[in-house]
């Protein structure tokens, strides 16, 4: 039942799907709010389950047309297509994504205020992109094809790129008013980054290369960066496991509170 | 697909013990949690907001819906019921369509829960974009354009985190970032006023809530990591005394 299908068994399986979909959702709607909190703690837990055993399980040999030296236990095989309800469900929400931004660019319209031409900007995008794109499925010629190219790689792309290297002056700018001399702090952080960035050039070595070796500035650079960053990391990467480890914990046995877990 | 050997097992199920037993044990005691001063700083940041009567942005980040998101939506919501009080606005960008009604319903709740339903607007959740620079870029225009006096950058961040915060310091808004991202608590670090580090992020809403379940949580993170100490110190000792233990070890413990 897991297993792809094609022809009319695909047809009869995405009906049977979108009416037990709808179905499940009206019955979410009938119950009440508290009710429906316990219906969310089961299914969360169930599905934690199955990934904790999955995960726990002592494996054995299982191998693939892709990966003769794959293992797993009985329960590996069912990965790939419960894995799949994720996108499946994340796929119902693209409409609300779009809904919410017409709701806010068409009151802004609306509205006529100072943000308006930015509003007819996301419409006019909006609706070319969506356009051409239909256009170049549906009919692929030379014309459709130089369209949508022109939109996305030549568009999209360097908008994107361009954002990107905004980065390059940002960091500039945030590292000078980091390394700002304020504190003890920032003086550890100015002469520590002096250091790195001298090792990291030919210049900071030929500046230190009469001193004996320990205090080459690459060697300095070397140790800070292996020895001290990699160690804070690693603390930080611990901390962070078992604090990751600790909420989900939380969340898969129901005991999270706050925002959306909170007792009616 | 990865799965667990023996080290695993033994660590995941012995921490996991810790967590749950003082979780449960948490509601008879009276639990200390060390001052974090990045979330201490909220409320100065809500009442600069306030006092300057402009809006505060937050981020939850770059993730779709995980435990990183869902914690970052708890300390937004945080924020709003603390802000409600004095009517100020938190706009909340999302980069992913999953996250949109969550974190509507999420603030919804929270606007309720301070008892100022009314001030829920649901043009304040926005949905910019799912790709990663045209969702900075959106969010620094808006932080710009609704000039910002406050801006919370919690979550999963990456090469982005840094145009979010120079937008913000431009706008001249106080930041308070936090996020498990190492890579990007550099950047943070440089630009915003207070940044939260490594398991601080998983702390706060327990620091913030003071709810005991949560505030038990922590104080078992903190046996779990003193327990790792003292393997990770042992372990050391033990192979430079018996150089050939590692071996050993290694076969015995990383056994599927």
């Amino acid at each position: 039942m897991l297993m792809p299908k094609h022809g009319f068994s695909w047809f009869a399986f995405s009906a049977g799907a979108l009416l037990l979909s709808g179905i499940l959702l009206a019955l979410m709607q009938l119950i009440p709010v508290s009710a429906r909190r316990y219906v969310i703690r089961f299914l969360t837990f169930l599905a934690g389950l199955y990934y904790v055993l999955e995960f726990f399980l002592p494996v054995h040999s299982m191998p693939t047309k892709n990966d003769p030296h794959a293992v797993g236990n009985f329960l590996t095989p069912f990965l790939l297509p419960i894995g799949n309800y994720s996108p499946v469900i994340i796929a119902f929400t693209i409409g609300l994504g779009v809904v919410n931004l017409f709701q806010v660019h068409s009151r802004r319209l609306i509205r006529r205020d100072s943000e308006t031409l930015f509003s007819v900007a996301f419409f006019v995008s909006f609706f070319a992109m969506l356009i051409i794109g239909l256009l170049d499925k549906a009919h692929p010629n030379s014309i459709n094809k130089n369209l949508y190219h022109l939109l996305f790689d030549g568009f999209l792309q360097s908008l994107d790129a361009t954002v990107f290297s905004i980065i390059a002056f940002y960091i500039v700018s945030a590292a000078y008013r980091a390394f700002r001399v304020k504190s003890i702090e920032a003086t550890l952080l100015l002469v520590t980054a002096m250091i790195v960035m001298l090792g990291q050039i030919p210049v900071g070595t030929f500046l230190t290369h009469t001193l004996p070796e320990p205090f080459h500035v690459e060697v300095i650079r070397g140790w800070i960066l292996r020895q001290a960053n990699s160690a804070a990391l690693r603390a930080i990467a611990f901390g962070l496991s078992i604090g990751g480890l600790a909420i989900s914990l939380r969340i898969w046995l129901g005991l999270e509170r706050g925002s959306y877990f909170e007792e009616s | 697909m990865e799965h667990a050997n023996n080290a695993v097992r033994i660590l995941l199920s012995l921490f996991s013990i810790i967590i749950i037993t003082t979780i449960l044990s948490a509601r008879k005691k009276h639990l200390f949690i060390r001052k974090i001063a990045g979330l201490s700083a909220l409320e100065d940041a809500i009442g600069r907001a306030t006092e300057m009567g402009r809006p505060m942005i937050g981020v939850p980040g770059l993730g779709s819906i995980d435990v990183v998101t869902l914690q970052a939506l708890s300390i937004l919501s945080y924020i709003v019921k603390s802000s409600a009080r004095y009517g100020t606005r938190l706009i909340v960008t999302v980069p992913d369509t999953s996250l949109l009604p969550v974190a509507q319903e999420s603030l919804r709740e929270s606007y309720a829960s301070a008892g100022r339903p009314d001030l829920y607007n649901p043009e304040d959740v926005r949905f910019l974009s799912n790709r990663q620079f045209s969702f900075a870029a959106a969010t620094a225009g808006a932080i710009m354009r609704e000039r910002a006096a406050a801006c919370f950058f919690f979550g999963y961040f990456y090469a982005e985190s840094l145009i979010f915060a120079e937008a913000g310091q431009q706008a001249g808004a106080i930041q308070i970032a936090g996020t498990p991202s190492t890579t990007q608590i550099p950047f943070f670090i440089a630009a915003c006023d207070y940044v939260i580090i490594g398991d601080e992020f998983y702390a706060a809403s327990a620091y913030l809530s003071r709810e005991p379940t949560l505030l038990g949580s922590i104080v078992g993170q903190d046996y779990c990591k003193i327990v790792l100490f003292f393997l990770i110190a042992a372990g050391c000792i033990a192979v430079s005394l018996f150089p050939g233990l590692g071996t050993a070890l290694t076969g015995i413990f990383l056994k599927g």
